[in-house]
């Protein structure tokens, strides 16, 4: 990396991706992430995404029972002992609960973020360098894109049940075929971005200063896409977490371990819903759907603030301005009243 | 980029991803070490088969599913029978054709999603064309509410209508698609027993469907509502009304495409919906080829489903090339 | 000169920031156009001329909120302000009939999906529920035989013409219904040299045919304006500073600003080859925070102590006026050129 292209980026740290927000017209201006404007939903989103995470990893050093031991009997309503009751095997809920939700937010981040590698990568080298080698990766990306995701994930799932190797079967394994199935808009999406941001001056500068591919491609390229890919992930993040429940329904699950699609299998399989013992099966649909949201959520916040255009004015400051605009209106008039007209 | 050439370069991308679907198809289920008739003649033998009736059963199937051959010829063997439209015969069935099966579950999936997708389309965007139009505290209720919907797993809110309206308040049945002791038939009875069932299953895919076109179209509407044909035309006096389908034939070709993409996921876009409500379509069909391990039936789903898909992908872009030659313009540059 | 055709007073417009914070755009401002004459609204960008313009063509949206402002047009008193609920329902008949816009960048005025035939049914239906389809076509086709131009255009989308056919489309569509005011806004600037040319020539022709009775042509291209207009108002910082004549602006400024502005224009005439070309120093205010005072005063040549301490008000000098300290020290002097080179 040479001076002139790190100088290149560090001037234009911003980057036209991530679109300035029209600055505040105060005397002082205020630092770049300030102004970045994170708004309530961003806070109320992360703040659900917390609580889950405390509820997964936090929760079972805290609570009494292991989601493997059985305390009681074929749902057993909640009690104050098993505040949640218990499942079909007699497990407590609320144990299990907190391991599914572990091992789904762990499957949720080893598939995401390996499709968000897979898709950046493809993306990044696809949309940078262009030519036979764009035309191939996106070809392929393409094809894949093209070919519904569940399906491959439905036969090579169903493949590894039978086989005999555990790790295959496991949490990990699942996640590494999610992963490895799911990268291709984000490279679609990727490509797009990186070719534009490889026609802009600053990689010229780079370049004509000597600076090699892979340093261009790390230090001047991806910064600029750090914004795009970051929302990629939370999109990669979610769906994942839902490819491994809509699996596990379907029976394709990871055997012999909880996650959430796992405990709503077992409920819908044991007659849970018409049976009406609610807390058998709606804590794992609550959970889902709270993460589910939080993270759309989170990535919907995200965009407000990487495009400000979308966003709406906030309501109270809507409410207070109105407020002022209807004094200073009222006031306007009053001076008109009063004062000889300024003719142009 | 002429029409011809766009068409062309269109078919041959959309047949590749078909081959490569079909060898996918046909080849992971392949990959595992043995074969499914292994699998499945194991399970025979937990369920206390003798061993030699295993074996006779074993050597049928192999003989039968052509797994005797090797890989290339049964790949020619798969490829002529699709073509035929033979998906061959289910193993848990067996010898009942999976046509016949897919041909029993088809419909159910077909009538529940069928109209969530097109009545929730309809609805859905004239809500977030309502919502982006209106703002305030319209386009806030209608937003987050659009917003819940359209990011809440679709079974999550099937699981929790299906106890909710029928387990606990009893307004619908609970699971099935028509009562014991009828059978699926062409009368008028059996159609208002059917339709009891449909309610709920129909009623949970349809909110999720208003919620994604809602979000989808207030944001498309958004965008036009800053554009500068809003402006031109609310300079010349042009009343809301006549704007708001200004916008709205603007913001509505993308929302079209989404339409003809959400009739190809139709097939496996419910399937869990399905399984919560024990509804006897493609997804009940699917899980329980799964739990039986019966292959040719799996198959058969997966390649419906992907079929499905591809054409309406393909119907998407070959109509765009049609409706606007600027977009076949800037399309054709990117594959 | 013949009577006033529109008069609008006291006309203040703000642009509601994220921040929550107000910056007004158009101060307090008050502009007359005479009866058939065209009123060229010049300076800088961010000088407030477009949302004058927006706040007289009545299409103020959020984040712009006109707070003031009155209007007199033939016999209509309107109130332009737009903080009532009611004020876009009030305005709308007037929009386009009376008052109409012929707007910045053309390009994208007509929806893509729409024919242009549809749009003028629609302009003609939304000033007149009964007319018919047949008749507001009529009307088109008439005009567009009137102005010489090509009929079948009527049955394209926007897409398929030309960047000076669409702007001069555009133009036919602003003033079907004869408003009494058309307010064009940078109506020009993206077009090529030649249909500049035609556009301009269309202007004079449809105020010729008395197709509109006054114009308000708002550019920062001063050579188009002073070989349009009848009459000249400057805008600096949200305010008019000098307005009058367009020839005896030109030739007789009478504020900094405005001979600020017009040294800065190469004009292709004898002595333009020996002249230098002076900028402006510095940059325009910041409208949220401006200066005390003149709001021209950091960076006039002229400044005087009271420059920065109170407001200069109108000096009317026959029909020329303008708000300088300097120029109420120097009544009917033209500012001298040369003293911002040293």
């Amino acid at each position: 990396m040479t001076n002139i292209s790190s100088s290149a980026v560090s001037a234009e740290q911003e980057g036209p991706l991530v679109p300035e927000t029209p600055q505040a017209p105060g005397p002082k201006a205020r630092p770049a992430w300030r102004s970045l404007n994170f708004g309530p939903r961003m806070w109320v989103s992360l703040g659900m995404i917390l609580a889950i995470a405390v509820l997964a990893f936090i929760g079972p050093l805290l609570y009494p029972y292991a989601p493997d031991q059985k305390v009681g009997g074929l749902y057993d309503a909640p009690s104050p002992e098993h505040i949640l009751g218990t499942d079909n095997f007699g497990y407590d809920v609320l144990a299990v609960l907190m391991a599914s939700t572990r091992n789904s937010l762990i499957n949720g981040l080893l598939a995401g973020t390996l499709a968000t590698l897979i898709g950046v990568l493809i993306g990044v080298v696809a949309g940078y360098i262009g030519g036979w080698l764009e035309e191939a990766l996106m070809g392929i990306t393409n094809i894949v894109l093209a070919i519904p995701a569940i399906v491959i994930l439905i036969l090579i799932s169903m493949s590894l049940q039978s086989t005999d190797i555990p790790f295959l079967k496991g949490i990990v394994g699942l996640a590494l075929v999610i992963g490895i199935t799911s990268w291709p808009w984000t490279a679609r999406a990727v490509r797009a971005q990186a070719s534009s941001v490889a026609t802009r001056e600053h990689i010229d500068v780079a370049k004509l200063s000597g600076a090699r591919t892979g340093g261009i491609l790390v230090f001047d390229v991806l910064p600029y896409l750090a914004s795009y890919i970051v929302m990629a992930w939370v999109l990669q993040l979610a769906s994942a977490i839902l490819a491994e429940s809509t699996l596990s329904m379907l029976g394709l699950g990871p055997s012999g371990t909880n996650s959430l699609g796992m405990q709503l299998h077992w409920a819908l399989a044991f007659q849970a819903v018409a049976v009406g013992a609610y807390w058998a099966f709606l804590p794992p649909t609550i959970v889902l759907t709270l993460i589910s949201f939080a993270l759309l959520y989170l990535q919907s916040s995200l965009d407000e603030v990487f495009n400000p255009r979308l966003r709406r004015g906030k309501k109270k400051n809507l409410a207070r301005a109105a407020a002022r605009r209807a004094e200073a209106a009222r006031k306007l008039a009053e001076q008109i009243e009063g004062r000889q007209e300024v003719t142009a | 980029m002429g029409l011809r050439r766009y068409l062309a370069s269109k078919t041959v991308w959309y047949l590749g991803a078909l081959v490569v679907a079909v060898i996918l198809n046909f080849l992971l289920p392949r990959l595992i070490p043995g074969n499914p008739v292994d699998v499945i003649v194991s399970s025979l033998g937990q369920g206390g088969a003798s061993s030699e009736a295993q074996q006779r059963v074993y050597e049928q199937f192999m003989k039968e599913f052509g797994l005797d051959q090797p890989m290339w010829n049964q790949f020619v063997t798969y490829l002529t029978s699709i073509l035929h439209g033979n998906l061959g015969k289910s193993f848990a069935f067996y010898p009942t054709p999976v046509s016949d099966l897919i041909a029993q579950s088809l419909p159910w999936t077909l009538a529940l999603q069928l109209p969530a997708i097109i009545i929730g389309w309809i609805v859905g965007n004239v809500l977030g064309a309502v919502a982006a139009y209106k703002g305030g505290g319209w386009d806030k209720s209608v937003f987050t509410t659009s917003l819940v919907f359209s990011s809440m797993p679709y079974y999550c809110l099937s699981i929790i209508l299906l106890y909710v309206l029928a387990v606990e308040l009893g307004w619908f049945p609970p699971g099935g698609a028509y009562s014991l002791g009828n059978s699926p038939e062409w009368s008028w009875a059996f159609f208002t027993d059917a339709l009891q069932y449909w309610w709920l299953p129909f009623l949970s895919l349809l909110l999720i469907n208003i919620g994604g076109q809602a979000v989808g179209m207030r944001s498309m509407a958004i965008y036009e509502l800053g554009s500068d044909y809003v402006n031109y035309s609310r300079s010349l006096g042009i009343g809301d009304a006549k704007m708001t389908r200004y916008i709205f034939n603007n913001a509505m070709l993308p929302q079209i495409t989404g339409l003809a993409l959400s009739i190809g996921t139709m097939v496996g876009g419910a399937l869990i919906t399905e399984l919560v409500f024990n509804y006897p379509g493609m997804g009940t069909l699917l899980f329980n080829a799964i739990s039986s391990n019966d292959y040719p039936v799996v198959q058969a789903v997966t390649l419906i489903i992907t079929v499905a898909v591809l054409v309406a992908n393909y119907a998407v872009e070959i109509l765009y090339g049609f409706i606007d030659p600027r977009i076949r313009a800037s399309k054709s540059g990117e594959k | 000169m013949s009577g006033i055709l529109m008069r609008a007073s006291n006309v203040t417009a703000v642009y509601a920031a994220d921040s929550g914070q107000d910056v007004p755009a158009v101060d307090n401002v008050t502009v007359e156009v005479p009866e058939g004459q065209i009123l060229g609204l010049a300076g800088e960008s961010g000088c407030g001329k477009t949302t004058l313009g927006n706040a007289l063509a009545m299409i103020a949206n959020p984040p712009l909120y006109v707070i003031a402002g009155k209007m007199e047009i033939d016999d209509h008193e309107i109130d332009l302000g737009t903080l009532s609920g009611g004020a876009n329902q009030l305005h709308r008949p007037y929009r386009g009939a009376t008052v109409s816009l012929l707007p910045q960048g053309a390009m994208n005025a007509i929806s893509p999906t729409l024919r242009i035939r549809d749009l003028v049914v629609d302009v003609m239906r939304a000033h007149d529920r009964n007319t018919t389809k047949a008749d507001a076509l009529d009307r088109a086709t008439d005009r567009l035989k009137m102005l010489e131009m090509p009929v079948r255009v009527l049955d394209q989308y926007a897409h398929q013409l030309s960047g000076g056919m669409k702007q001069r489309m555009v133009t036919v569509i602003s003033t079907l219904l004869n408003p009494a005011l058309l307010i064009a806004d940078e109506p020009t600037s993206a077009l090529d040299v030649s249909s500049q040319k035609a556009l301009i020539e269309m202007l004079l022709a449809m105020v010729e045919k008395r197709i509109m009775r006054g114009v308000i042509f708002i550019t920062h291209d001063l050579p188009v304006l002073s070989m349009v207009t009848d009459r000249l108002a400057i805008m600096y910082a949200g305010k008019i500073v000098e307005a009058g004549p367009t020839e005896e602006l030109v030739n007789n400024a009478r504020h900094p600003y405005t001979s600020a502005l017009l040294s800065s224009v190469l004009d292709p005439t004898e002595e333009t080859r020996t002249k230098h070309v002076l900028g402006i120093p510095g940059s325009p205010p910041n409208l949220g925070n401006p200066p005390t005072g003149c709001r021209f005063h950091p960076r006039c040549a002229f400044a005087m102590p009271e420059c920065s301490l109170k407001e200069p008000q109108f000096l009317h000098e026959r029909d020329h006026s303008v708000a300088c300290w300097w120029a109420n020290d120097h009544a009917f002097e033209t500012v001298p050129m040369e003293v911002n080179e040293a």
